[in-house]
């Protein structure tokens, strides 16, 4: 096997055996740190993959920002324990009966598949940051454009549902009494 | 027929896309259960960016095989999304939590009607 093949299955176990932590880790901050093995075994398959710029984001904003992010509430939260589960009624039929359609239908369409002749770009370019900048800001500007204001809503909606459970009557009070 | 499916990886060899793609479908899946069977709200969250993150390989592989940088734009843009989803949802997290003590999704009810 070549080494593009040995790094793919190594990076490809270590995404698949941190999906299964997050899933069945009983602690929350287990979890969250699995997400994080995943996330940088899914930076390396993005290098693989000539996509040098979704790399570095992939570690500096996922792997590090919105990782913390969860960490700290972990934190805030201290230890949720979730607690046994109830039974649920035909659990294995449901099982089969989601997974069979999606593995069948998986392998038809992977077994099938034809891939489409590449577009020609040069590959020794591909996924720089000149390229993804020369996209977002000719062909995708509007997109590139509104997500900084989807960014600006999460933020102020963010600040508004943590700011404290108080009501617009205490506000008053409180602004009231420090008058008087 | 030549096979497009194999993409080359510097000097290192080749790999088959396809085997990016089924690593993108099972972590998927994987995200997907953990939505389904855990009643952790925090680790429901983390499940749904596993979802997101498995996409986005699918997305980054289409876009090699094709030698089209708009599948990394795309992916790009799902991390803004995904980021401020996580922000929301955390933050409606922190504020269920401040009032009670919640440690199962499902007792989350009162907007039932």
């Amino acid at each position: 096997m070549s080494l593009a093949g040995v790094l793919f299955y190594v990076l490809a176990l270590i995404a698949v055996l941190g999906g299964v932590g997050v899933v069945i880790s009983k602690e929350p901050v287990r979890s969250v740190l699995s997400l994080v093995g995943v996330m940088l075994a899914l930076a390396g398959l993005f290098l693989m993959l000539s996509a040098q710029f979704v790399f570095a984001v992939q570690i500096i904003v996922y792997a590090g920002a919105v990782m913390v992010l969860f960490l700290f509430v972990v934190a805030l939260l201290g230890p949720i324990r979730e607690g046994p589960s109830g039974p649920l009624k035909l659990h294995w039929a449901y099982l089969v009966v989601v997974l069979a359609p999606l593995t069948i239908g998986l392998w038809a369409l992977l077994n099938q598949i034809q891939f489409r002749k590449p577009d020609g770009l040069d590959i020794t370019f591909f996924g720089t940051v000149e390229q993804i900048g020369y996209g977002l800001f000719t062909t995708y500007l509007y997109p590139f454009e509104l997500t900084s204001i989807l960014l600006l809503i999460a933020a102020v909606g963010a600040i508004y549902l943590s700011r404290g459970g108080r009501s617009a009557e205490e506000e008053r009070e409180g602004v009231e009494g420090r008058s008087v | 027929m030549s096979d497009y499916g194999q993409l080359q990886i510097g000097n290192a060899g080749s790999v088959d896309a396809v085997q990016f793609l089924l690593l993108g479908a099972v972590l998927f899946v994987i995200g997907a259960i953990g939505v389904i069977i855990r009643r952790n709200p925090l680790v429901i969250l983390v499940s749904i960016e596993l979802m997101l993150n498995a996409v986005n390989l699918t997305l980054i592989t289409f876009a090699r095989q094709l030698h089209n940088t708009e599948g990394q734009l795309f992916a790009l843009l799902t991390m803004v999304v995904a980021a401020a989803e996580a922000v929301v949802g955390l933050a409606v997290l922190v504020d269920v939590f401040r009032t009670r003590d919640v440690d199962d999704v499902d007792e989350l009810s009162e907007l039932k009607g």
